[in-house]
């Protein structure tokens, strides 16, 4: 009895001590993670737990664990936007020792992912995360629908171009209102499902992406932190009047606080013809396209400029880990380029060199093309350490703008920078 | 040595001490104590995410910031509006179906126990599963509402004239069993003789409801809406799960703009302020009520 006692004690702590928890978003890219991860555990004979928290929750537990300097993760697939709080509050190892001694340079990984994830402050060499899954905002579009005879010379009649995938966002618009409220095979169809969500971040994604397209910066590129005539100059505001334009004339009812699920359901139902959303949504979307459903899938579109909301998030090490030596090993393995691949091939998002400049990979997936460009466009939203306190007010002052048709869109973006102001202020930066 | 031995030379008093000690330790450690420290942090610059920084002691700064914000206010008036709605409803239609159900009939406890159903669920679930019933596509809502008027399709959630509303009907179809037993219980107790002395004097119906009645079951309703007043000045749950506080903020209650500050802003001195000026607010609203509760009950 002794004997079986101490066996299974020793088994217990044998597991513990090889094993690994690993926290991310619960989505389709952490099931591929998942899957690929099973090579590291045959490798390496380390156990990888993973955590999946849904989305609109994933900030709040995560964040929350770090704050509480908690020991359950020991590896964090953390937003882009948390870098900054990450490395200033110490919530994650700085990896440069780590990478000169295996010999794992940035320089292997795509500038705008090493720039996104991985520094802080911003574009200097310390490194506190791995490109873990690149990902940017991007559209999907019902081609089945838009390859149809009737539908085309219609649509040809009416605005005097081929319908197709959109060269700007006035274009979308049209094609967009052009089948809100169209009956296709006997059912009625609505235009875009677009990001309205208002808890966490989803109208902000949504909303920026249509800034970024009219040239917004956040702030004075000579000025840190000095945002009149920058965050709401005219371009600005006429990209917010645009995307609640957007929502009033395209969106199915009842869409006023969806993100990536909501969008995706309203897609796959036959609701629209376009949705909003994340690169890493799109295999399963490909993968599912059935009963005549043939789906399309493009970048975001320029308006004046060529751009696109940043997703994605890096891989760090969390501080508090009493495991920090297996979890180093853990992105030892994941920064392999043969691992890289075959994390493209599985449905996550590479950001390695050699994955993403291989002469196969344009034509790889139907979205691969668009995935490429987009990389090259991105913007992100602020990545400071105060994140969440800049994050909000403009969650709430947005969707009081375009969902609920309340002021103007300058009033909503002055409110914006005031509140912003104030964060700052508090953080010694203004 | 015994315990009733070992218990013998204490007082009733001590004796009682011992009984209510380990309560009155909890109640300090879980309730007191952080009264107490939010009071203090209140006066402080503190976030709780901002680590290595010292709290400094501000004064009053975050009390002004909070009653000068314009935002707080609308966010107090967007609370008071939900309280004042489902208090109202909830009182008529808990008061109705008290009568309803005070009569003697077939089925009456099988409607009894359907009746306060909604109020054996969670909010949480509440607030998920009523996001599907004001679908305006699917929605049964959309749907019952027209079969009687043909108003089209409507957004309940989306739409920033009818939100509040979602958030007031959910509250009421929820908690108006509430209000309803506790009247119902009221009615019960109210002595048969007074309606026979009634009948005998020639009273109408309405006169034996204004008179005996009405003044019987007062005390009860009004302890009623006392418990559901605390508790909607603190709703968050079903509502954060029905709107997320939205559209823009025209369901965000006091409460959820509170966790927001305090938890996903990490805005600890200043959401302890406007926390300890919500706790005074409900405290002496409810020290006003129950003196008024009382002396109706003295008449």
């Amino acid at each position: 009895m002794i004997l079986l006692f101490v066996s299974l004690f020793s088994f217990s702590v044998n597991s513990n001590a090889k094993s690994i928890t690993l926290g991310w978003a619960a989505w389709d890219p952490a099931n591929a993670l998942q899957e690929l991860t099973k090579e590291f555990t045959a490798e390496t004979g380390i156990e990888v737990n993973f955590e999946f928290v849904p989305w609109p929750n994933f900030a709040d537990r995560m964040l929350n664990e770090l704050n509480n300097k908690g020991k359950t993760f020991d590896l964090l697939i953390g937003d882009s936007q948390w870098i900054g709080a990450g490395a200033v509050y110490g919530h994650y190892v700085k990896l440069n020792d780590f990478f000169n001694k295996e010999g794992i340079s940035m320089s292997d990984f795509s500038p705008a992912t090493v720039y996104a994830y991985s520094t802080w402050p911003k574009g200097s060499e310390n490194y506190y995360a791995l490109p873990a899954m690149g990902d940017a905002l991007a559209w999907a579009y019902r081609k089945d629908w838009f390859d149809r005879p009737e539908l085309r010379s219609e649509f040809k009649k009416k605005h005097g171009y081929d319908l197709g995938v959109p060269a700007n966002w006035n274009q979308l618009h049209d094609m967009c209102k052009f089948f809100q409220g169209r009956e296709i095979d006997g059912q009625k169809r609505y235009g875009a499902a677009i990001n309205t969500e208002r808890g966490s971040e989803g109208i902000t994604m949504g909303v920026t992406a249509a800034m970024y397209a009219w040239g917004m910066e956040y702030e004075n590129p000579n000025k840190p932190y000095d945002m009149e005539g920058y965050f709401n100059s005219p371009q600005a505001v006429e990209a917010v009047e645009f995307y609640r334009k957007l929502y009033e004339d395209c969106a199915p009812p009842g869409h006023s606080d969806a993100y990536m699920v909501a969008n995706l359901d309203a897609y796959k139902s036959g609701q629209v013809a376009f949705q909003m959303n994340w690169y890493a949504f799109w295999p399963g979307v490909s993968k599912e396209d059935s009963g005549g459903r043939v789906s399309g899938f493009f970048a975001n579109p320029k308006q004046n400029v060529a751009a696109a909301t940043l997703g994605g998030q890096g891989i760090s090490v969390v501080k508090y880990s009493d495991k920090q030596d297996l979890a180093l090993e853990y992105i030892k393995w994941f920064a392999r380029p043969d691992v890289q691949q075959k994390w493209w091939d599985l449905g996550g998002y590479s950001c390695h060199n050699d994955v993403l400049n291989s002469p196969s990979f344009p034509t790889s997936t139907v979205y691969a093309q668009g995935f490429l460009d987009s990389m090259g466009i991105v913007k992100d939203f602020w990545q400071e350490p105060t994140f969440v306190e800049l994050m909000l007010p403009m969650q709430e002052a947005i969707h009081d703008y375009v969902v609920n048709g309340k002021g103007t869109a300058k009033e909503a973006l002055d409110k914006i920078i005031g509140e912003w102001v104030e964060v700052f202020e508090a953080d010694g930066k203004l | 040595m015994s315990v009733k031995k070992k218990f013998k030379g204490l007082s009733d008093k001590a004796v009682g001490w011992l009984f209510i000690g380990p309560t009155v330790l909890l109640l300090l450690a879980i309730n007191i104590y952080p009264l107490v420290y939010a009071i203090k942090m209140s006066f402080t610059n503190f976030y709780a995410n901002k680590i290595g920084r010292e709290p400094q002691f501000i004064g009053l700064k975050n009390y002004i910031k909070v009653l000068n914000k314009e935002a707080i206010w609308e966010k107090m008036q967007v609370t008071a509006s939900f309280m004042f709605w489902t208090l109202l409803l909830q009182a008529i239609i808990g008061l109705g179906l008290a009568l309803l159900l005070n009569r003697k009939f077939k089925g009456n406890e099988l409607l009894t126990t359907l009746i306060v159903l909604p109020m054996m669920l969670s909010p949480a679930v509440v607030g998920v599963f009523w996001t599907y019933l004001y679908n305006p596509q699917v929605g049964l809502f959309n749907y019952v509402v027209n079969f009687f008027y043909d108003f089209g399709s409507f957004d309940m959630i989306g739409s920033s004239i009818l939100a509040p509303w979602s958030i007031v009907i959910v509250d009421t179809w929820m908690w108006t069993p509430f209000t309803m037993l506790i009247c119902l219980a009221g009615l019960r107790s109210v002595p048969n003789y007074l309606y026979e002395a009634a009948e005998v004097d020639r009273a109408s119906k309405w006169q034996q409801f204004i008179y005996i009645t009405l003044p019987s079951v007062l005390p009860f309703l009004l302890l009623a809406l006392l418990f559901r007043g605390i508790e909607n000045f603190k709703m968050f749950d079903m509502v954060v799960e029905l709107t997320s506080g939205g559209p823009g903020s025209a369901t965000e209650l006091a409460s959820i703009n509170l966790k927001r500050e305090a938890f996903e802003k990490w805005k600890t001195g200043y959401s302890s302020a406007f926390a300890v000026i919500l706790f005074v607010t409900i405290f002496g609203f409810g020290n006003v009520y129950v003196k008024v509760m009382n002396k109706i009950k003295e008449r």
